[in-house]
Formats: structure tokens, sequence, C-alpha cells
């Protein structure tokens, strides 16, 4: 056992790197969130400005007013919450047969799926941008939330597959005897059960989609359908209009959502990123 | 591990239907596109022509012209350095996370926490704050610290081609360490403390321990973790957009972004599906090693 003055002075080693950690990955965000409540002289100053001595809040409501950053938020919101709801859809009856069926060549099955998972998106954007031109797909977001859903279903379908897996099978004996078909069963046996399971899924597939770009980049032109990472680029993109303290005070609008949800949930993040990627 | 071919015992239902919905959108958001691109490659197409001919020609041009070599050299560069320091730091967060945790230090999880949030903030935004913070002026705060300290003048870090490609590696090692950091922590976490009291007993001291006992251990976690990093930079495309745009002029051109270049910017559909198919290869290159690991790890398991 360490002795008492070693175990003081490995727990200051420690409180030390602490800081030199949280400083590498905070001064960014402390760096835009400094920024963005700037006046225009302070951002130009030198020495520089650590705290603005007057904080413009203004810098915020100039952002909501003049942008269109409402309505790229709400254009996030939706894309992410339905590309949620279906990629449940989808990968819960799929993640259930391959946790309760037996059949040939399930573990190859499995794999085809994880292939997907490797496929950069920017590659599959291209033919997609064609073909929803030629079928007039462009610039709607059903047809967008297809591919975000498409994208998140290879880690969804293994991950749930895995939590479904710690379910014992007694519960679907059980719910058999009770007369339950199989959907009966999993709508009410196994979803109830796995609510932790398909909370982390759900937060992954969120956060995950919330930062998708080259998807929405590709797909869509029209401005008022933007999800608010393809907002941001076209708002930098117009930077002689829009000076620094105001991009980055909308780059703070942006990813407060993330943030908030993230300190939140972290429970089920590092549950979620931990079982799905690890274990198998 | 289950034996193949054992039949539905009895339950006599078919296992297909449940499969229809994740394979109808895996068809048609994947293989179809896979498929149009791979052809896409062996034509001289334009965006949207749907008139063109059959040729080698975007290969050969591909393989023969000096941009693309640069390109690859520079996605090379860009991917071992991010891969490698987003392992390190991440084994290195890890350790201290987890002996923070051990020690049951406050302020452990508001570390996690931090680390996290680096991952989960749009890789659009991350590439916007750096560009803030790569500013070149006098108040570009990076340039500031550095000058404080007497360790650099003015340093341009994102018009100097080299520099640039250093400063949107840094933005990325920031990005990707938590998500190394907490795959290997959770592979710590599996480390029986019985194995670690047995080489206290050994008299094995810590650094002994780590490369003696622990990343042995861990090396399943951290092979799995170290494809699924290199496949993620491979295909980064967002980050470096916002950051530098493959500039100055193509210096940091990473694959994914050329491939975009080539196809919305240079109209030449041909060219960008044959980068695609060679970021195709290195992803399928990738899956392959990947199953070889999963199935190794599944044996010793």
């Amino acid at each position: 056992m360490e002795s008492r003055k070693k175990r003081m002075l490995i727990n200051s080693l420690i409180y030390v790197l602490y800081a030199v950690v949280l400083v590498f990955f905070l001064f960014p965000l402390f760096w835009v969130l400094s920024t963005s409540l700037k006046t225009v002289p302070e951002l130009f100053q030198t020495p520089i400005v650590w705290f603005s001595s007057d904080p413009q809040f203004e810098n915020y409501a100039y952002i909501f007013e003049r942008t269109q950053i409402l309505t790229y938020l709400m254009n996030s919101f939706i894309i992410v919450a339905s590309t949620i709801i279906i990629s449940l859809i989808v990968a819960v009856p799929a993640a259930y047969a391959l946790s309760r069926f037996k059949f040939k060549f399930k573990k190859a099955f499995m794999l085809f799926i994880l292939i997907f998972q490797m496929v950069s998106p920017v590659v599959v954007a291209i033919p997609l941008y064609r073909l929803f031109v030629q079928f007039n797909l462009i610039n709607m977001h059903w047809s967008l939330i297809l591919v975000y859903v498409a994208i998140q279903l290879p880690f969804t379908t293994w991950f749930l597959k895995g939590f479904f897996d710690t379910i014992p099978q007694a519960l679907d004996e059980a719910a058999k005897i009770d007369g339950c078909s199989r959907l009966q069963m999993i709508w009410k046996v196994l979803i109830p059960v796995s609510t932790p399971g398909i909370a982390s899924a759900s937060i992954l597939v969120g956060v995950l989609s919330w930062s998708q770009f080259v998807i929405p980049f590709i797909l869509l032109d029209d401005s008022a359908l933007y999800p608010v990472s393809v907002g941001l680029i076209n708002l930098q993109s117009t930077a002689e209009a829009i000076t620094t303290h105001y991009l980055a005070a909308a780059s703070m609008i942006a990813i407060l959502p993330v943030i908030i949800l993230f300190v939140a949930l972290q429970k089920y993040i590092v549950g979620a990123l931990t079982s799905g990627a690890v274990k198998e | 591990m289950q034996k193949k071919g054992i039949k539905n015992r009895g339950i006599g239902e078919n296992p297909i239907p449940w499969f229809l919905p994740l394979l109808a959108v895996l068809l048609l958001v994947f293989v179809y596109p896979i498929i149009e691109i791979v052809r896409f490659s062996f034509t001289d197409a334009g965006l949207l022509d749907t008139n063109y001919s059959v040729t080698l020609e975007s290969y050969t041009s591909l393989f023969t012209s000096p941009g693309f070599t640069q390109m690859l050299i520079i996605t090379g560069v860009f991917v071992f350095f991010s891969v490698t320091f987003q392992m390190i730091l991440g084994l290195a967060i890890a350790l201290l996370v987890d002996q923070g945790m051990k020690r049951k230090l406050h302020g452990t999880i508001v570390i996690r926490t931090a680390v996290l949030t680096a991952w989960a903030i749009p890789g659009v935004i991350i590439g916007i704050i750096w560009m803030m913070m790569y500013n070149e002026a006098d108040s570009g705060v990076l340039n500031y610290i550095l000058s404080s300290l007497g360790i650099a003048d003015s340093v341009a870090f994102l018009s100097d081609p080299v520099n640039a490609l250093v400063s949107v590696t840094v933005a990325n090692i920031w990005r990707g360490t938590a998500f190394s950091m907490i795959m290997i922590y959770a592979g710590l976490q599996t480390i029986s403390r019985d194995v670690i009291e047995a080489s206290l007993v050994d008299g094995a001291n810590a650094f002994k321990r780590l490369f003696k006992v622990i990343i042995p251990i861990l090396s399943p976690v951290l092979f799995v973790n170290l494809i699924i990093v290199t496949v993620e930079t491979f295909n980064t495309f967002d980050m470096v957009m916002a950051l530098t745009g493959g500039g100055p002029g193509r210096s940091t051109e990473v694959i994914a972004l050329s491939i975009y270049n080539s196809i919305f910017n240079q109209f030449e559909l041909g060219q960008g599906a044959a980068t695609a198919v060679v970021l195709l290869l290195i992803n399928a290159l990738m899956t392959v090693i990947y199953f070889k690991v999963l199935q190794k790890n599944q044996e010793v398991g």
C-alpha cells in the first residue's frame, strides 16, 4: 500500500494533469464564448481582451434577428428527431431478429451490416444527388432524413442487438405463454425493459445527426431547409457581412443544445459509446 | 460460438421480413450509390450529364496527375498524425481519469465531460472555432499566447501550406481524442483488480505495469479503436472544409474534400468518382482488417 505522503504526491500530480487537460479541451470553448460577447474594438485589441468589459449580449440578439439561425435550429430539430424515431423503427425489428432468431449466415449478415459503417458519406452523397435531382427529391427533408437514417442504422442495429442479447429469453417465453405475438412481445415487454439501451442509442444517433454535415451540404441548396451545421458554413462564407463576434455567437447558439444534452445525459452516452464499440 | 446451419427450432418463423426495412434503406442509400460511383469512375460524365462514354481516362489521368500523389501524401500525413496523437492522448487521459476515479478524486467527472464535449461539437463548428484561434493578426489568440511566452512571433498558421496542414491536424486531434479516450477508458474498466494487484505484488513499477500488463490486455480494444479512428479520419470532411476549405492552394485538401471539389467545383464526375473509389478501397481494406481482429477477439474471448 502507498504511504500517505506518496498518495498525496500522486493525487496532486493527477490534479495538475487534470488542469492541463481541462485547459486544452475547454480553452477553445472559452475563446468562442469570450469572442461572442466582445465589442468590435475589443476584437482587434492587443494585449488580448480575455473578458469583455462590456459583454455584448446584443451580438446574440443580432444573430437571432438578422440571420435564419432559428430556422436552421428548427430544421435540425426536425431532422434529428425524425432520424431518431425512424432509425428505431427500422433498427428495432432487425436487432430483435438478430438477437432472437437462429438462421444461416447470421454472422456474415451482421458483418455485412457493419461494412456500411465504414463507407464515407461523401461517396454515397454524390450518386444520391444525381438520383434525387432526377426524381425531384432534392431540397426535401424527408428524402434527406432517409439518408441520415441509413448512416445511423449499422451502429444502431448492432447496438440494440447487443442490448437485446442481455435480456433473458425467459421473458419471451413468458409472453408467448400469455398469448402475445412476437410484435406484441416486442412492444409490451422488450421495449419497456430496454429503455436504457434505447435511450443511449437515441442520444448517440441524435448527437451524430446534429453534427452531420456533408449529406445536407450536398443534398440541399435551399437555405430555408438547412440544418444548423450547413447554416453556419453559410454564415461563415458571407463573413464580409458578418464579423467574428457574430460568427462566435452563432457558433455558441449552435453548440449549446448539444452541450446541455451532453452534460445532462452523459451517463447514457458513456454507456452507449463503450458497450456498442468494445463488445463483440 | 453458435454453429451455422441450425434450423429454426420449431419456431417456424422466417427472420427475413424483420430485415426488410433495414435492407431497403441500406440498398437505396449505400449499395446503389456505391455501384453508381464505381460505374461513374469509368466514364467521362459531368455532374448531371446523362450522355457519356465509357473510358478508363479518369484513372489514367488521376494516377498520372501530380495533384493526386500530393493529395494522397497530405491525407496520409493528416491521418497518421491525427490517429497517433488521438490514441496516445486518449490512452493518457483514460489512464488519468481511471486513476482519478479509483482514488475518488473530486472533479474527475468534470474532466470526462470536458473531453467528451469536444467530441459532441459538430465538426463544422470545431473548424470555425479553430479558425478564430488561428487568426494570424496580433489579436489572434494563439499567436498572442506564443509571442507572450516568447516561443514564436506571428506564426502563419493557415496561410503557409505546411503550417496549415499542421494546424488542421492539431484541430482534428483536439476533436477526436475524446472518442479514443472513452473507448480505452471502457477497456480499462474490464481489467480486473486482481491483475493489477498481482503485478503490484510482483513489484512492477508504474511504467512496467503500463507496458507489460495494461497495454497488452488492452491491445484488442486499442486495435479496434485504431481501425475505427483511422476510417473516421480518412472520411474527414466537415472540419477541414470549415477551417481551411482545403487551402491555401490545395495544401490541406484531404481525400474526402478532393472528391467533393472535383465533382462540385471542377464538375469532373469521372475523376471525382475515381478518387471516391480509391477512398472506398481504403475503407474496404480497413474493414477487412477490422473483421479479422473481431474474429480473433471472439476466439480469444
